[in-house]
């Protein structure tokens, strides 16, 4: 009983530590906050909670998925001026709703709430202020920059 | 026992529908108009505290914050800052941006949506021109 319980705590624990991000932290990275063509905003996408970290939904922005929402991750995409709408869904969907302007920077920092079977993970516009100093610690794990659309 | 919880799990998933996609901020549709007023910005002199928001939230404008007329609608001036991103927010998060009537606050205005969405009773803002 004992054996079993202690390979069930090794497999949770590596299945937490297998579901948070594992690339350059930010820090290292060290990526511009300004996209190189000022026709254009970026849009900072970045978890700094590890709770819930087993659940890391696809992040849709217009409809296009273009990266994973992942504990301790970040990753970021340029795009045009306009109106955009970030959402994660997991057992429901959650969206965020914002404008990106020409040469913006914007910061979207997601949670994670309780849920009825799995946790809500969600977005929240947040200063930059607040971004960048939460954004330190996470690591890259690579977004769709390139839009389809 | 477990037969009675399953039951209520059952009862409650199939009674409820998706219980989490319940609340949402109620906004009237509207379109932002451009400004011909004069006074274009203003900063707030201390901190507001606003807590009649949809869905039991609060938000907390900052002080000494700029905000920058953006358009009108015929409730007030639209304005927005930069040195604030603000949300109203219950299943869903909207961007928003303050309505504000005679150094007021009336409602909140959504870009994206194009939509109003009134505060119970106006708060006067302790406005910095």
């Amino acid at each position: 009983m004992e054996r079993m319980l202690r390979l069930v705590i090794c497999i949770g624990f590596s299945m937490l530590l297998s579901s948070c991000a594992s690339g350059m932290k930010f820090t290292q990275a060290n990526p511009s906050l300004a996209p190189p063509n000022p026709e254009f905003g970026r849009i900072f996408f970045y978890r700094p909670s590890v709770a819930g970290a087993a659940i890391r939904p696809d992040v849709m922005l217009n409809g296009e998925k273009v990266g994973e929402a992942i504990s301790h991750g970040f990753f970021y995409v340029d795009r045009p001026a306009g109106n955009y709408e970030a959402m994660t869904s997991t057992e429901v969907s959650r969206k965020l709703s914002f404008v990106l302007e020409k040469g913006q920077t914007r910061f979207v920092r997601f949670k994670i709430s309780l849920g009825f079977f799995v946790g809500h993970v969600y977005g929240e516009l947040v200063d930059q202020s607040v971004g960048l100093e939460e954004i330190q610690e996470c690591k890259y794990t690579g977004g769709n920059n390139q839009s389809n659309k | 026992m477990g037969r009675i919880f399953a039951l209520l799990i059952l009862v409650v998933v199939t009674t409820s529908g998706c219980p989490f996609n319940l609340a949402d901020v109620r906004f009237l549709p509207t379109e932002m108009q451009a400004s011909a007023k004069s006074e274009r910005t203003f900063a707030l002199a201390k901190e507001v505290e606003i807590s009649q928001l949809p869905c039991g939230y609060s938000r907390t404008l900052r002080n000494g914050t700029r905000w920058d007329l953006v358009g009108e609608l015929p409730k007030g001036a639209i304005y927005r800052s930069k040195d604030q991103s603000l949300t109203l927010e219950c299943s869903n998060v909207y961007e928003a941006y303050l309505v504000i009537e005679e150094d007021s606050l009336v409602g909140f205005y959504l870009p994206v949506e194009k939509g109003f969405v009134r505060v119970s009773d106006p708060i006067r803002l302790p406005i910095k021109k």
